[in-house]
């Protein structure tokens, strides 16, 4: 019996639990964002609902779309493929397990006290202490259960996924516990400036150290697998990792250009910032080289395609971030409509995308039966583009339509009118993404909990 | 004053990368690239890929609903927007 054969189904209990989480939480992270982009047409929807006021809606969207969808989506695919190209088994399921356990809990914890509110004020790190320990706790335990599960392999090499699976858990426990400065519990920040800088290295870290990582993790695993074919090249692809490590680390500041910051931190981010092109040009010459000539069977797995069209959006939201980070563009961009154009083709163009591709492609190898349906699958991808592409061109209109009206000095009343259709054709992608999530959850939930053999 | 301590968390970050990277050297792991790239390959799981969808005719009813539904909505409030721009 091979090392591989000793790995059985009901292994992979951590990477299922993983799976619903995500799927479960994409439907309430899908319906606050709905809510808040309602809110921004229609001020008084919430108006005597104290809990759904834009200000709590707005947190609780975003943490939840990190920490409730991409994050688990990511790690469910993680967690299968970690003991497989390890070959060994995982160290401890029953930990896993936990770990799940623990991280539905953390996410149970951010709603309630987000919606009460209960935060502690600073973007992606609203929440407040307990849940923070939390966050840090359920970190530390995938840290530990991947650590041993390297440590007991078969396979003396470690493929370049596990080299980033690793390191996305390994800094994000890091960076989470200094980035909430969770040694102040009460107020959970430093003061002035010296807070600013803290948070924005913990703020793009979050993307750049967490989902980022995981998401060419999982891709560097589907797109060979899925077309039968080594990958391009394992050293370009170690060499885009340690870049990203060198690179990614410290370029934070890009949040703060037109901020009293040192003028050398600022310059340290601007010049990672483009230095950023070495990793990802690394990424995607090598994946695109390996997928060369083999679309067709790239288009024939529903999860490789996700995970293909991510890297495609990983491609323009890093040429584009990279251009944000010049001060003379960011004049423009920044403040508007532009970012948060550019934070949804990144987190669900790219995470997004690539970790339901994940659990597309795990979830019939981990259970042993095929899809529920490929069809809804299919047509939750096809929302899902056409939301996040909308989405960009949408909010890039209003971006500029806002960041221009700031240069020429008008004043924001005049301005608003002037974005409101745009508000109003967000908020109906928003519908389609928010209806895709409830699909993808009864298709993901179906094919868990169907009956082993079916028709067909 | 804060640089001090933002210059030691750089630096531990570095020394953390660079004991990575050299116990990586030490360990052999950037040798024998060509057969780490067919690292991924050498699980084979038997998948069971779908061939068609095993929907009932109520689901496809209800899920039909439901997306029908979410792409009316859509429309409606682009209509509403357009006319009432
Ligand atoms: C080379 C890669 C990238 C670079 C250089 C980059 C650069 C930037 C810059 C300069 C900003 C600040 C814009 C401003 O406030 O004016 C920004 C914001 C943002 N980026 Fe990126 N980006 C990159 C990739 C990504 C990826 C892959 C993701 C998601 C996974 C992402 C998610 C975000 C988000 C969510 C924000 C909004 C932050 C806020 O709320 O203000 N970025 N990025």
């Amino acid at each position: 019996m091979t090392e591989t054969e000793t790995i059985k189904l009901s292994d992979y209990a951590t990477a299922k639990g993983f799976c619903l989480t995500s799927a479960f939480w994409m439907m309430a992270a899908t319906f606050m964002g709905l809510l808040g982009a309602t809110e921004l047409i229609a001020p008084a929807v919430t108006e005597n609902i104290g809990g759904l006021v834009f200000g709590r809606v707005r947190p609780t969207h975003v943490n939840l779309v990190l920490f409730g969808f991409a994050t688990p989506g990511l790690l469910a695919a993680t967690f299968y493929f970690f003991p497989r190209v390890l070959q060994t088994r995982l160290y401890s399921e029953k930990l896993g397990v936990f770990t799940v356990i623990a991280w539905n809990i953390m996410l149970v914890c951010t709603v309630a006290t987000l919606l009460s509110g209960n935060t502690q004020a600073r973007e992606y790190a609203e929440m407040i202490w307990p849940v923070d320990i939390l966050v840090v706790l359920a970190f530390a335990l995938i840290v530990f259960n991947f650590f041993m599960t390297v440590q007991r392999r078969t396979e003396p090499l470690i493929y370049v996924s596990i080299w980033y699976a690793c390191a996305a858990a390994v800094l994000t426990m890091l960076t989470y516990a200094l980035g909430n400065v969770i040694w102040r519990p009460d107020g959970g920040a430093l003061t002035g400036i010296p807070d600013a800088i803290l948070l924005w290295f913990y703020g793009h870290n979050i993307f750049g150290l967490l989902l980022t990582p995981l998401s060419i993790g999982v891709a560097y695993y589907v797109v060979p697998k899925a077309i039968r074919a080594p990958l391009y090249s394992h050293t370009l692809s170690l060499l885009g990792f340690w870049a990203l490590i060198v690179v990614y680390t410290h370029i934070g500041t890009h949040h703060l250009l037109q901020v009293p910051v040192p003028t050398w931190l600022k310059v340290v981010a601007i010049v990672d910032s483009i230095a950023m092109v070495i990793p990802v040009m690394a990424f995607l010459i090598n994946i695109w080289y390996t997928a060369r000539g083999k679309l067709g069977a790239i288009h024939a797995d529903i999860g490789a395609k996700f995970v293909f069209t991510g890297t495609i959006m990983y491609f323009f939201v890093s040429i584009q971030g990279s251009m944000m980070a010049l001060p003379q563009v960011q004049r423009v961009t920044h403040f508007n409509n532009w970012v948060v154009g550019h934070a949804h083709i990144g987190v669900l163009g790219f995470s997004g995308m690539i970790a339901l591709g994940g659990l597309y492609y795990v979830l019939p190898r981990m259970t042993g039966k095929p899809l529920f349906s490929r069809f809804l699958a299919d047509f939750q991808y096809w929302l899902i583009l056409i939301g996040v592409v909308g989405f960009t061109v949408i909010l890039t209109i209003a971006g500029l339509i806002q960041g221009n009206a700031w240069l020429n000095g008008e004043t924001v009343y005049r301005v608003l009118p002037e974005i409101h259709l745009y508000y109003v054709i967000r908020a109906a992608l928003g519908v389609l993404i928010f209806v895709s999530a409830v699909l993808g959850f009864y298709n993901i939930a179906r094919t868990m909990f169907m009956p082993e053999r079916g028709a067909g | 004053m804060y640089f001090p301590y933002f210059a030691t968390y750089m630096a531990v970050g570095i020394a953390l990368a660079i004991a990575a990277f050299v116990w990586a050297l030490k360990n052999g792991q950037f040798t024998d690239q060509q057969r780490a790239r067919f690292l991924p390959l050498e699980d084979d799981a038997g998948a069971g890929e779908v061939k068609r969808s095993r929907m009932g005719r109520l689901e496809i009813l209800a899920l039909g609903f439901l997306a029908c539904a979410g792409l009316a909505a859509s429309a409606a409030v682009l209509v509403f927007a357009l006319v009432s721009f």
